[in-house]
């Protein structure tokens, strides 16, 4: 359970991340110090190559900076081993991709306490506690139904669910809004913001504007820097 | 906890391996199948090796379990053979009934192929001469009538004891006892009719006669002898619990001094003891069963090829979804233990349903043959086992490469 400090959820100092491609070298992330604290809304945005998904890459503990520090809930993630990783990603940190990433054939109680097989959890607790989140995402007549019943928009909130089962410290959203239409999009923007009401931290990678809005800051990436950080001022409400 | 954590993860390993496998129902069949012939190939090599152990013993038994058999014949030191004929006398066996310890009783025989004869049906069969302790040394026990007795080798009677197929070829269902028999042209009265002791190695224990040794002498007396107490062979029976290769030296010193055989000369008789024959019988029927099992374990081995690759093609398939698992906090190890399952479980499914056809093909091959097939419990077990072992074998390639791939890269992938 998140303890209320005055740690940052997440610090960068310096943080850097090359690529060698075809011999050459590709700065995707250079120099970012940032922090973002418990309770956050955040948007993160830039163009494709702007280095925001190595960034979130990081920041969900999928891949290691090159140089500088990265600081999850005040532990430094540079020197951990992948099964480190692993258990980071389980308890910390809830995904939330662009094309729902469930399993096929699987149902959606099934696929929500599939993060709960890894952190050790017993088949009954899984299932309760898989169902409970269900519900308080409005599908516990879903629990059943396999992916290729559900709707775009349904799939999208079992993906929430499962992102949140484990009780993490943030989600981490990478375009979740893009693969649905206006209509769908907006009802999962206002399922963010009301989980961020509840103090949930919430870091959304976008490029498009519409989606930055429902954040309370936003942070502008370009060519692997931070060229903008500031609280959106124009920040949509769900009715 | 931790037992508790790791029981709970190999169960939802094998459910979301089976979720997996039925997905590609048709594959999962067809790469099954090839684990499946390869089992059934090992079990039913390991079965008819089993058999033909059980039925190389069985004959040796019924021989009689704690036996001798001396024969004429100069024992065979390599290629080098002293003398042509060797000698075994009715003196002979006396001379070891009296000095040799632990003998129970001896079977002197005379062997000749004779043609009997009853109204227009004929048969040709081996007539043993023998004494009236041949039944108990040779294991052999009468159904109807008696066996050829004292009175019978003392007077030459020209009694007759058949075996059941004899009996069965020359009668039918008729009862033989008391009918007359011409044996090479001489009447024989048939007193006896031999129990059954089936065959072995297609060969029909059941057909055969006995008659008195001295009428044997008389009447059917071959080339093959030259005294006139010469023996084509000598069963020489044993109480419980005598060391064999024992009274075998000690038969080798009675006649060796009996027939003056210098120190060095090869003896002009051979022994061989039924645990002799065991032990030669069991090394060659081994050796029988090991290059069937070795044959057969080419097609498993084939099969084990085919689990692997069609894992490293659900690993390809699936990058997706591993990426997806190590992002929800698979360690490597959860995802390495996911695929070794999925294989396991394809090749135990594909072992099992091997173990069921043997099981099935035994016993038809069993009725075809004449000959056990024998599937053991501890060989299905074995196959079992085994063919787990195959698909973590064949199947830890794909899974360690499955564990090393990168999240972002796996998440990435179409």
């Amino acid at each position: 359970m998140p303890t209320v400090n005055n740690v940052p959820l997440l610090e960068t100092r310096h943080l850097v991340k090359n690529y060698v491609l075809g011999g050459e070298t590709v700065h995707a992330v250079a120099d970012v110090s940032l922090s973002i604290a418990r309770g956050e809304f955040v948007a993160i945005m830039g163009a494709s190559g702007s280095g925001k998904s190595t960034f979130m890459n990081m920041i969900g503990a999928l891949d290691l900076p090159t140089s500088g520090t990265l600081l999850l809930d005040g532990v430094d993630v540079g020197g951990l081993t992948s099964d480190q990783l692993a258990v980071i990603r389980n308890e910390n940190i809830g995904f939330v991709f662009q094309q729902f990433n469930l399993l096929a054939r699987t149902t959606a109680l099934d696929n929500v306490a599939t993060p709960l097989v890894y952190a050790g959890l017993s088949g009954t607790e899984r299932r309760e506690r898989a169902a409970k989140t269900l519900s308080s995402m409005g599908l516990s007549d879903r629990l059943g139904h396999t992916p290729a019943k559900l709707s775009g928009g349904q799939q999208q909130r079992v993906a929430i669910a499962r992102a949140l089962v484990t009780e993490p410290l943030m989600l981490l959203a990478d375009e979740p809004t893009g693969a649905l239409d206006t209509v769908t999009s907006e009802e999962i923007m206002n399922i963010f913001q009301r989980l961020n009401d509840d103090g949930i931290t919430v870091i959304v990678v976008t490029h498009e504007p519409d989606v930055a809005q429902y954040a309370a800051r936003r942070i502008l990436f370009r060519d692997g820097r931070v060229i903008e950080d500031a609280p959106v001022t124009d920040r949509r409400r769900s009715s | 906890m931790n037992v508790a954590r790791a029981l709970a993860g190999w169960g939802i390993n094998i459910a979301i391996a089976l979720t997996a496998l039925r997905t590609n129902m048709m594959r999962s069949i067809l790469t099954t199948l090839g684990v499946t012939i390869g089992v059934l190939a090992v079990i039913l090599a390991v079965a008819v090796g089993d058999g033909a152990k059980i039925s190389v013993m069985d004959s040796i038994n019924s021989l009689g379990s704690n036996m001798a058999l001396v024969f004429p014949q100069p024992e065979n030191r390599g290629a080098r053979r002293v003398v042509d004929r060797g000698r075994l006398t009715e003196r002979d066996a006396v001379a070891i009934q009296r000095l040799v310890p632990g003998v129970s009783g001896i079977a002197p025989q005379l062997r000749s192929t004779v043609q009997l004869v009853i109204q227009g049906r004929n048969t040709t069969t081996t007539t043993v001469g023998v004494t009236p302790d041949y039944g108990r040394v040779a294991n052999v026990d009468i159904d109807t009538g008696r066996m050829i007795g004292e009175a019978d080798v003392r007077t030459a009677a020209r009694v007759i004891v058949v075996g059941p197929s004899v009996a069965t070829k020359l009668f039918g269902s008729f009862d033989p006892l008391g009918q007359s028999v011409r044996v090479n042209r001489v009447p024989f009265l048939i007193v006896g009719v031999l129990a059954s002791k089936g065959s072995s190695f297609g060969n029909d224990n059941d057909d055969l006669a006995l008659v008195p040794i001295s009428t044997a002498r008389q009447r059917f007396a071959s080339s093959a002898t030259q005294g006139p107490d010469d023996l084509h062979v000598l069963f020489v029976g044993f109480d419980d619990g005598i060391d064999l290769a024992e009274a075998k030296k000690s038969m080798v010193r009675v006649l060796r001094a009996r027939n003056n055989v210098p120190k060095g000369e090869i003896s002009p008789f051979t022994i061989n003891t039924t645990e002799e024959f065991m032990k030669q019988s069991g090394l060659v029927t081994s050796v029988f069963q090991g290059v069937l099992v070795a044959i057969a374990s080419i097609s498993l081995l084939v099969g084990g090829i085919g689990i692997m690759n069609i894992m490293l093609v659900s690993v390809t398939e699936r990058t997706r979804e591993i990426g997806l698992r190590m992002a929800l906090g698979a360690k490597r190890s959860d995802i390495r233990n996911q695929f070794l399952v999925e294989a396991a479980v394809l090749c135990v499914i594909g072992g099992s349903t091997g173990l069921a056809l043997a099981a099935g093909l035994s016993i038809v091959l069993a009725n075809a043959l004449d000959f056990p097939v024998v599937v053991s419990m501890s060989t299905a077990v074995g196959a079992i086992l085994f063919s787990a072992c195959i698909g973590l074998a064949f199947g830890s390639y794909p899974a360690i490469r499955a564990s090393r791939l990168s999240p972002i890269e796996a998440l990435r992938s179409e």
